[in-house]
Parts: structure tokens; sequence; C-alpha cells
């Protein structure tokens, strides 16, 4: 019984991380209707990002926090605004365009390999102020990392939801989100919000760096790891949801964790897999998702 | 000399350089590299038949040549079935396959089908890496299959030489590209490129897009599956993150949409630029800085998006047609 509640703690804490690793992925779509192949990679520069910074300054992981997140929003900004761009103008018509895929998947082959010959192959692990701390709670053991990683998650998903609520520019995104044809004319420049969506999708997989880098390693194909893995989160949650996302990396967490009890972890893969399947044959616009984008 | 005349001589001179080259090359190495090139050439081509055609990105057709290579091996192994057999078989495996997962995901929008795709190749590949027997029936999990030396035999699809494997292959690409040239004049291929460009028109139109896609999808994953075979009886090795990756399904679609997604010609001229490309960077390069072929890769990859959406078919097209009007012009 105490090892499923513990394995019911760690699937929850590891699933907000899996969802904060989404977010980004899910604003961008919400947006700009595109998956970002190149999301897995942003993640990567997010959590190489936060290696360096940690690394060099010795400083604690939770600053980084307030450094990593706004240099890694111009880096998607202006990556947008240079590279996908163009591409997007020259389709402008299409509502899902295929060719966009195809750039951000260029994208992510030139990122994940620029970071290999810069880098090289070898994986990296920091110690930072709170690696490796855990405390007990009766008889659950809880690891910091962890814990902080979740509330980190939750803040960032809260504060997202409210931005794109309460704020002028999260409204806009929202309206460039429902008609980008209709925002258009209220005013509203689509490749300017573009270039914002972008941005604070990559600013939150650096947010994720930030997290995840106190208890993983990092080598430049990490994004691979989480980035089929927020494929099927979003999926499962709903393209372009904030709340799915959450919601759907936390059932990802927990099936994880809790069927590792059970059986060996590739099964569990196997096991996500046939989960996100039937929901997707099910429900294809996922738990929470917009039935317009499917 | 007329434009026609033009057209057809250099298509016969294409056919007769392609007939001819192992006769000149002596090295097993390029041969191997032309082989690979006319696989993926093929590959693609049957790809493009619903990706090009029916307008949609299918992100994992990798499933089915591994369903291809891995039917005509356990039953060339367990059974001792000749794998031409296996190789039909392993055909109708994957339509089966294919027309299952399109029923319910050609209902979605492009980018749900995309991620479905690869969600459910790479299910399969985990399934497979998971397996290590069935019963009798061995999958070797992770480490894949070996196939035996049974020397030099037709029946057993095995040759001491590359050539043999060369004119296979390149028959079955002649073959398909036949098919694909068919079937787009065909009344099937208007109703996939009327259903591709505007669903809801075509079917206010009275055209069963789904119907169409469906058929388009399953002979699409049968001739897939029949170059896995191909594969397996080449390399006499497999294993599933080579034959079932996401890596091999995202290559046959990069192939496509640099040559032309929807056009002929375009798999071969993508195969022709790529192809060579991959190898030669990968050969020279990848020792002194790993990781910058694929770099190229990418960004040749985004240079091409960017310039020509539509892939290099078309512009070569159009040169082609000035330097042919100007030699037909001049000539007469």
């Amino acid at each position: 019984m105490n090892t499923l509640l513990q394995a019911v703690v760690d699937g929850i804490m590891m699933g907000a991380i899996y969802g904060l690793t989404a977010l980004g992925l899910t604003l961008i779509f919400g947006v700009m209707k595109v998956v970002n192949f190149a999301h897995g990679s942003l993640l990567m520069v997010g959590m190489f990002a936060a290696y360096w910074f940690i690394k060099l300054t010795g400083i604690h992981p939770y600053l980084a926090l307030v450094v990593v997140p706004p240099v890694l929003f111009f880096f998607g900004y202006f990556m947008q605004d240079i590279v996908i761009k163009p591409v997007f103008k020259a389709e402008r018509e299409v509502r899902e365009p295929l060719t966009v895929i195809i750039v951000t998947t260029g994208v992510w082959y030139v990122l994940d390999n620029l970071a290999l010959m810069l880098f090289g192959a070898e994986y990296r692990t920091v110690r930072t102020a709170i690696t490796g701390i855990s405390f007990s709670l009766d008889s659950i053991i809880v690891s910091l990392p962890k814990l902080s990683g979740f509330v980190v998650s939750v803040g960032t998903a809260v504060g997202l939801w409210c931005f794109m609520r309460k704020t002028r520019i999260g409204r806009a995104l929202q309206a460039t989100s429902l008609d980008r044809e209709t925002a258009n004319l209220m005013g509203v420049n689509q490749y300017r919000i573009y270039n914002i969506a972008f941005g604070i999708g990559t600013a939150v997989a650096g947010v994720a760096g930030c997290v995840i880098i106190p208890f993983y390693y990092v080598y430049p194909s990490v994004g691979v790891v989480f980035d089929i893995r927020a494929f099927i989160i979003v999926v499962l949650g709903g393209l372009g949801s904030i709340r799915g996302a959450m919601l759907g990396g936390i059932v990802i967490g927990l099936v994880e964790s809790v069927f590792s009890q059970f059986m060996t972890s590739t099964w569990t893969e196997a096991i996500i897999y046939a989960i996100f399947l039937t929901i997707l044959f099910v429900k294809p616009s996922g738990l929470l998702g917009n039935k317009l984008d499917w | 000399m007329s434009r026609k005349q033009l057209d057809m001589t250099l298509l016969a001179l294409a056919g007769l350089i392609s007939f001819g080259l192992p006769l000149l090359i002596e090295s097993p190495t390029y041969l191997q590299i032309l082989i690979l090139l006319f696989f993926y050439a093929y590959l693609t081509t049957s790809w493009n038949l619903v990706g090009g055609f029916a307008g949609v990105l299918p992100l994992g057709h990798a499933v089915f040549v591994g369903i291809g290579a891995y039917t005509s091996t356990i039953l060339a192994l367990q059974f001792n079935l000749s794998p031409w057999f296996g190789m039909l078989v392993g055909g109708m495996v994957a339509a089966l396959v294919g027309v299952a997962i399109g029923k319910p995901t050609f209902r979605m929008r492009g980018a749900y089908f995309a991620l479905c795709t690869i969600a459910f190749s790479e299910g399969v590949r985990v399934m497979i890496e998971n397996i290590d027997s069935l019963g009798p029936i061995k999958f070797n999990g992770p480490r894949g299959l070996l196939i035996p030396l049974k020397g030099e035999s037709f029946w057993n699809y095995q040759f001491m030489h590359k050539e043999p494997y060369y004119y296979i292959i390149l028959t079955m690409l002649v073959l398909v590209l036949a098919l694909t040239w068919f079937i787009s004049r065909s009344k099937m291929g208007y109703y996939l490129a009327a259903g591709g460009d505007e669903p809801d028109a075509a079917q206010a139109l009275g055209v069963d897009v789904a119907k169409y896609k469906l058929i388009a999808l399953g002979l699409s994953s049968f001739l897939t599956a029949l170059a896995g075979t191909f594969y397996a009886q080449l390399m006499l090795y497999f294993y599933p993150k080579g034959i079932l990756g996401l890596d091999l399904s995202f290559e046959i679609a990069f192939i496509a949409l640099i040559g032309g997604r929807g056009m002929i010609a375009g798999p071969l001229i993508g195969a022709l630029v790529l192809r060579p490309l991959n190898e030669f960077t990968r050969i020279y390069l990848s020792n002194q800085l790993p990781g910058l072929h694929l770099v190229i890769f990418g960004l040749i990859l985004i240079l091409v998006m960017l310039f020509q959406p539509k892939g290099l078919t078309l512009p070569l097209t159009r040169l082609y047609d000035r330097l042919a009007s100007k030699i037909t012009t001049t000539g007469a």
C-alpha cells in the first residue's frame, strides 16, 4: 500500500513536470496551429542554458529561473521571426501549413547537432544546492528537486493561464488562436503575435530546463526523450489547452510510475502509447481540447 | 526534333544508363549506395500515394517497412517459406494494418494525423522491442533478426553479389513509378487530389473522400512492406530501432517534401538529391565533426522549404522546359 502511495506521489510530481515540458508545445499549437517539432530541441537548449549558467556561476537553481527563461524568450522570438515566419507568409491561406512542420523539423536537426558539435555527446550533470535532497513525510519520501519542480510547474501553468485571460497581449494571442483573419482586421499584428507565442513557448521550455537540470542529465538529443512524451501529453489533454497539458502530464506521470510497480519500464512505455491511441480513437479532441482543432 | 521525341530520347537514355550502371561500377560500396538510393526512392513513391496525392502527412511509414521485413523473415525462419511468398503476405498484413489505422485517423486534421501515425509506429516499435519470443516465434526484442546465409538462390532471395539486388529494386522502382503515373491519371487520382485540396467541396460533389484515402493508404502500406522484405534480404539483418524507427519514417517524408509532394518525379528527385548528400557528408564529415552532416541536412531542409515550399521538382521542370524549347526550336 505504501509503495503504491509513494508511486502516486512520485507520479503526480513528475507528471506536473511533464506537463510543464508540454506547455510550450500546446501554447504554440493553440496560437499558430503548428506542431512544433523543434520543441524538444528548445527544451534541450533550455537545459543546456540552465546547465551552463548554474555550472559557471555556481548559483542556486532557483535564481537560474530568473535568468534563463527571458534569454530563451528572445531566442524563440527571433527564431520564429527569422526562420519560420517567411514560410508562414508563403502559405498564409492554409490553416495548418505542413511546410512549417517540416521547417521546425529542420530546426530540430540543426539545434540538436549544433549542440553535439559544441558540447559533445556525453551526459552532463551539475550538482546544485538542491540536488539529491529529500525528506520524508510519514512513510513517503519526497525528493526536494521534484517537489520544487512540481510547484514551479503548477505555478507556471496558472501564471500562463491568467496571462492569457487578463492581459492585452494574452487576449490578442487568444484572438489570433480563434480566428487569425478577424484578429488581423481588429488590428492585431498576426506575425508579431506569433513571435510572442513562440517566445513564450520557448521561455517555458527554459523554465522546464531549470526545473529538470537539478535531478536529470543533459545531452544533445535529450529533447527526443521529452518530445514524443510531450506530443502524447498535448494530444491527450487536447492540443492548445493549457489545463489539458497539465492534466495530460499528470495522467502520463501517474501511469508511468504506478504501472512500473508491476512491470518493466519498457512495457509501461508501450502502455502509454496504447492509452494515447485509445483516447485518440475515442475522443480525438483530447480530454479538454477544442473541437475545432482536429 | 519535336518535344515528344526529346522526352522519349532522354527517358530511354536514363533507362539505358540505370540498366547499365552495374557494368560500370565495380565497387560494391558505390553499388550499395545506388541500391539504397533506389530503395528510398521506391519507399517515398509508395508514401507519395497517401502523403502526396491524398494530402495528409503520414510520419510513421517505417511501421510498414518493419511489418514487411518481420513477416517475410519470420515465415522464412519458422516455416522455411520463400521470402518472395512472405513478401506478399507481409504486404497484405501491412495493407490490413494500414486500413485499420486509417479508418479512425483520417477523420482528423493534419497535425493530429501526423502525430497519430508517429505514435502508432513508435508504439509498435516499443512492443516489438519488448517481445523476445511469442510462443515458438522468435522476435529477439531490440536485438532484431538475423537471416542465416543459405547460399546464392533465387528461391531464398539471397545473392552473393550486389547486382541482382540492384536489378530487383530498379524493377520495383520502375513498376511503382508506373503505377503512380497510372493512378494520378485515373479517376482515383483525381478524387484523391480533390479530397486533399478541398475535402469539403469534394465531399459535397459526391466524392467518397474517405474511401479513396483508405484505398490509397492500403495500397501504399502494401507497397511499402514489399520494400521491407527487400531490405531484410539485402542486409540479412535488421533491428527495431533501424527498420521501425522514427528516423526512417522522417527520412521518407523529407525526401518527398524536398523532391515535391504529390508529383510523380518528386520522390526520385528528392532521393537523388538527399541520399548522396546524406551518404557523402556522413562519410567525409562525421569523423571530423560529428553532427555537422545533420546540421547541413537540417539547413537544406529549411532552405528548400523557405525558397521552394513545393519542392525541387517544379523549378527543375521549368528549367527543363526552357532548355527543351531552346533545343527543339533551334533544331527544327
